[in-house]
């Protein structure tokens, strides 16, 4: 467990960090880990359904939970006198889960209107994070769809629900944090009383997430039932977290997804006007344990093909492969990387939850790497890349076979609607 | 789940004696100018954020243009007498900031964010684009084909159709009727409108300057009257509006998007704006009613009955007047459900007074979160554009937990009888005529319109 304490507020944050995520759910249960994450809130041994929720709100706090590709999490931000209740709750439901079916019937109805209200009734919904898996990778881990197929999430039964709670669910695959108000030595103790009698269980057997070597660009068509625009999304696969390469990887994609300055936004909307939209990045980059990649969207124009838009960002690739960047390019793409670190590390989730960012890292760094004191010394890492890491990441990373790319082509009634 | 682990301790803990919330001094002055300033310090991190508010908004332009100002704010960054687009955008990253311009029906703002060592040269930018935008042709022409293309975008978004169709219905005549321009009407803007509206809007009489962060604030202070002392205008005339009227008796509105998979539900009906004496009792039994994940709405029409993932109410503070919505994503074939529901706990709180454990469980959670904007930069920041947007006293803060706490269920009632005015309030629904018409149908008289917005038969 980590304790990061901070008397600013008298607010606490409370978390909770799971190592297991969507990419290595059961194969047959797509959407799997995400719909457990649901029933974390249903129940537990001492505290009925609607206690969590309750008992949280009525503090003065807040709640929620997230899955993500190789972690998921329960977090809480509330008052500092609440805290001990918090940790009650949080060592309640991971030692003994206490659902029944009529909670799964709930809880499978409520996540199929989620991924109707974000995926199937919106404009670009899933646009890329769904589109771009099954097209860049081959393994079923990295390729599935990671919010369930509705079959799917129909063929959950209570026995999943148990099996998995006791496969991944054990203390000794988890990490508790607790940040701000708080001493550290109150912090250990209340952990210890809480959480220490709670029985370690085997290891979790980890599924391999590695991808065949790919020898080609891959390329994927998906309909886009509402939207007017014609969109693709171009991903590259990362270097190894947390290599040299790694690091660069992370300023060329400042250099190329950092905002209207980034090279992406400012040919393609600003400067060449073929796209009226453009964005992209690494996604939660010291979140991720396994494949994953650089992804840029770009919304072209209706009378821009796609072939010219591909060609003009294929330009901007070669450019910056060809000449680098330049000096001063790097130094704004650095001072601009330390104000974002400065920003992850103490937000923020819609100013509700505190220190969200910081609870993150720490988390990440303890259940990938074993050191949660990373978040104090990697920021230097990234200062320290030069001019030719950035141009030799974009030769060796930013190449056809190295890449996938999904066009998001608007159906003829959503073209004739506009 | 069965459990072969040792038995945990069965009963709740207790919560620990509160930590006494303590808000930040506000040091606040106002220059030669007319420009009014407040300072908060906050140390989390070596950041600052900051506001700079115009008191006009698209209201303040409607009588010139549809989101007029909006269109305006957007051009802000595009250029200045000193800079093109292109070496704004790279002073801003050289000096780790975040930055942007928007105008709401009320206000018109820059907002930024930036590291504290480099805090002066980032105000210095704020000034400049405050100041001496310069509005080329070509950059307007770029920025007006992007507004097209979202304004079509938007037709094609549940949650926009619905709040649009809401708006019309609540505000009829007034501006705040109005949230998106269309196709025609963007065509139509003209430079020297932006310009016009730029001048008028845009004075250091018209403006108030918000600073949160990491910084000593007798020397910020000294930076401010440095970079912003020059600047000089006057405070614009304020076009008034007449009080939009309630539209009375419940009506439905339909919104056709043929082959939607859900039915976007809004419901929305006047009420208070922030100034008003009744807001924290309202903002309370808001937070009863759908305001909360423990809210009672929620609790039935997720928690118990699986109908929708993300329900909810709030009170939408405009500065003339305010309007009570819920809203809420449901399957096609429990729309009439739904709203059944939605309304039997409106009434339920109209007619029975709330329990009293109930009721301090809502104060609870009310005013634990409202602390919550102490613990980072852009939460205090928040709270402190609240207060200063509103003109709300100088104690708010520290006197709004006890207002909370003085509350009771008579007082609950009683807003609940006079805001959550459920036989006044207008109904939208966006989905798939063919699936939910009849069951929509069932609510109130009926009316459907097409996703442009043209009345259907």
């Amino acid at each position: 467990m980590v304790v990061a304490p901070d008397p600013t507020a008298p607010v606490v944050t409370v978390g909770v960090y799971y190592k297991i995520g969507f990419r290595l759910e059961p194969q047959g249960r797509s959407g799997f880990a995400h719909l457990f994450e649901h029933m974390m809130f249903q129940g537990s041994e001492n505290a009925a359904k609607m206690q969590h929720i309750k008992l949280i709100n009525s503090s003065g706090g807040v709640l929620n939970g997230s899955t993500m590709y190789d972690v998921t999490n329960y977090y809480e931000a509330v008052p500092s006198n609440a805290l001990e209740r918090v940790l009650w709750l949080e060592a309640d439901r991971m030692r003994a889960l206490k659902v029944d079916d009529e909670n799964l019937r709930n809880q499978r109805d409520v996540v199929k209107e989620e991924v109707r209200v974000n995926v199937m009734n919106q404009p670009y919904g899933g646009f890329p994070w769904l589109d771009m898996p099954p097209v860049a990778f081959r393994n079923w881990a990295n390729a599935h769809n990671f919010y369930g197929d509705f079959a799917d999430l129909d063929a959950a039964s209570l026995a999943d629900v148990q099996a998995f709670f006791r496969a991944y669910y054990v203390p000794n695959n988890a990490v508790l944090l607790i940040l701000g108000d708080v001493n550290s030595s109150e912090g250990f103790a209340l952990a210890e009383k809480h959480f220490a009698n709670i029985p370690a269980g085997p290891l979790p057997k980890f599924a391999d997430p590695s991808e065949p070597k790919q020898t080609e660009e891959r390329r994927g068509d998906v309909v886009e039932k509402f939207g007017t625009l014609p969109a693709m999304a171009i991903g590259y696969v990362l270097p190894q977290r947390r290599a040299p390469d790694w690091f660069a990887m992370a300023l060329l994609d400042q250099a190329l997804h950092g905002g209207r300055a980034g090279r992406v936004y400012r040919e393609l909307v600003l400067e060449k006007q073929l796209a009226v939209e453009a964005d992209g990045g690494i996604d939660d980059i010291f979140g991720y344990n396994g494949p994953s990649q650089i992804t840029t969207r770009i919304f072209h124009k209706p009378e821009v093909t796609s072939e010219a838009t591909l060609a003009a960002f294929d330009s901007i690739i070669r450019e910056i492969q060809e000449q680098g960047i330049t000096a001063s390019e790097l130094d704004q793409l650095k001072v601009k990387w330390r104000s974002d670190y400065f920003a992850t590390l103490e937000g923020g989730r819609g100013g509700h939850m505190p220190k969200y960012g910081l609870m993150h890292l720490l988390a990440c760094f303890t259940l990938f790497d074993g050191q949660p004191q990373l978040v104090n010394t990697i920021l230097e890492d990234f200062l320290a890349v030069s001019r030719e890491q950035v141009q030799q990441v974009a030769r060796t990373y930013l190449t056809m076979q190295n890449r996938a790319i999904v066009f998001r082509k608007p159906a003829p009634a959503a073209q004739e609607a506009a | 789940m069965a459990s072969q682990a040792p038995r945990s301790a069965t009963a709740v803990p207790d919560l620990a004696p509160e930590r006494e919330v303590r808000w930040p001094q506000r040091a606040k002055f106002q220059l030669a100018n007319g420009l009014s300033v407040i300072l908060v310090e906050s140390h989390t991190v070596p950041k600052f954020h900051g506001e700079l508010f115009f008191r006009s908004g698209n209201a303040a332009a409607a009588n010139r243009g549809i989101a007029l100002a909006e269109m305006t704010a957007t051009m802000l960054r595009t250029g200045t007498t000193h800079s093109t687009s292109r070496q704004i955008e790279e002073r801003l990253r050289g000096l780790g900031a975040d930055l942007s311009v928007n105008a709401g029906q009320d206000t018109s703002a820059i907002s930024f964010a930036g590291l504290s060592d480099h805090a002066e040269p980032l105000l210095q930018l704020v000034n400049e684009l405050a100041r001496e935008a310069s509005f080329p042709a070509s950059e307007f022409e770029r920025e007006r084909r992007q507004k097209l293309e979202e304004v079509k975008l938007e037709r094609t978004q549940p949650g926009f159709l619905a709040s649009e169709r809401l708006r019309k219905v609540l505000f009829g005549n007034h501006p705040y009727a109005l949230v998106s321009p269309t196709e025609q009407q963007v065509s139509a803007y003209t430079l020297e409108q932006l310009q016009l509206l730029y001048r008028d809007f845009y004075t250091p009489e018209n403006a108030i300057l918000l600073l949160v962060g990491d910084f000593d604030s007798p020397a910020m202070q000294g930076a401010i009257e440095k970079v912003f002392h020059s600047w000089s205008g006057k405070k614009p005339d304020a076009p008034q509006s007449a009080p939009p009227a309630a539209p009375r008796g419940r009506h439905v509105y339909l919104v056709d998007v043929p082959g939607a998979v859900q039915a976007q539900i809004l419901c929305g009906v006047h009420a208070i704006n922030r100034k008003h004496p009744d807001w924290i009792k309202l903002g309370l039994t808001n937070s009863l009613y759908g305001g909360a994940f423990n809210s009672r709405l929620v609790m039935n029409i997720r928690e118990d009955k699986g109908y929708t993932y993300s329900p909810r109410s709030g009170v939408n503070p405009l500065r003339q007047h305010g309007y009570f919505s819920v809203s809420a994503a449901v399957r096609n074939d429990v729309v009439a459900a739904s709203l059944t529901e939605i309304f039997y706990e409106i009434d339920k709180l109209r007619s029975l007074p709330v329990p009293d454990a109930e009721l301090l469980d809502a104060q609870n959670y009310l005013t634990g979160v409202f602390s919550m904007g102490l613990a980072t930069q852009s939460g205090l920041l928040s709270q402190i554009s609240t207060l200063a947007l509103n003109e709300l006293p100088d104690d708010y803060l520290e006197t709004y937990r006890q207002k909370v706490r003085a509350l009771t269920p008579p007082d609950i009632l009683s807003a609940a009888r006079t805001y959550l005015d459920s036989s006044n309030m207008q109904i939208v629904a966006v989905g798939d005529r063919k699936q939910i018409e009849s069951q929509a149908a069932l609510f109130g008289d009926f009316e459907i319109y097409d996703a442009k917005g043209n009345r259907q038969l």
